[in-house]
């Protein structure tokens, strides 16, 4: 068994880094419960997809989430923090 | 299969997107609605998980969850779980399928021990046997 690549689409990503995934992408100021996007926003979601697979074939440095703009979202939301992050 | 605890499980992607079969694990709470909800009411958190199959209908898809405000994804799951958009970069060509098994579990858990040692193995091998994937999508809520 070699494992499966994995990449991972998050909207908390100081949480994340906790967890220090192998590629994970960040939708800037995306809110919780629309990690692609806002209902029936496909092209923003599909957008979202095949920026985070391209991840896979990118040079990324494991661990590391790589944040993404997508002016087309039209709110920032402020990521949850982590407690007591030195 | 066994997990890094001190490492980044780090498995380098050597294939190309337009042939590779990509598989969904979200941690949003998502289920079939004529699967068992997740026990929201066990304040340790629900510890299982859902097989949702290839040919799902995304309209049958429903989200169990109290730690996140799931109202869109009640909408369009795809804001959560995004099936319909993974069979459209299947139609563009972007990638070569979607893959025969994705997963549903409610991220939230007391009994994380029990979530990394025996949860995600679970998932880890069912996609690993059954689902022919070549990449996964994880997606939280």
């Amino acid at each position: 068994m070699k494992g499966i690549p994995t990449v991972l689409i998050t909207v908390s990503p100081e949480v994340s880094a906790q967890m220090r995934p192998p590629r994970a992408i960040y939708p800037k100021g995306f809110k919780i419960g629309n990690s692609l996007g806002k209902p029936g926003m496909r092209e923003l979601q599909q957008a979202v997809l095949r920026d985070a697979l391209t991840l896979l074939t990118e040079n990324t440095r494991p661990g590391k989430i790589v944040t993404r703009d997508y002016p087309g979202y039209g709110e920032y939301h402020e990521p949850p923090r982590v407690k007591n992050l030195s | 299969m066994s997990f890094s605890r001190k490492c980044v499980p780090f498995t380098p992607f050597e294939g190309e997107l337009a042939k590779s079969t990509v598989a969904l694990v979200t941690a949003g709470g998502v289920h079939l609605k004529d699967q068992e909800p997740f026990n929201i009411a066990d304040e340790l958190g629900d510890l299982g998980y859902r097989i949702i199959p290839e040919d799902v209908d995304s309209s049958q898809l429903m989200v169990t969850h109290h730690h996140y405000d799931h109202s869109d994804a009640d909408s369009d799951i795809n804001v959560v779980f995004p099936i319909d958009v993974l069979r459209d970069l299947q139609a563009e060509g972007f990638i070569r399928g979607v893959a025969k098994k994705h997963v549903g579990y409610m991220g939230y858990t007391m009994q994380l021990k029990a979530m990394y040692e025996g949860t995600a193995r679970e998932i880890a091998n069912e996609i690993d046997k059954g689902s022919r994937a070549d990449v996964v999508v994880l997606t939280g809520g």
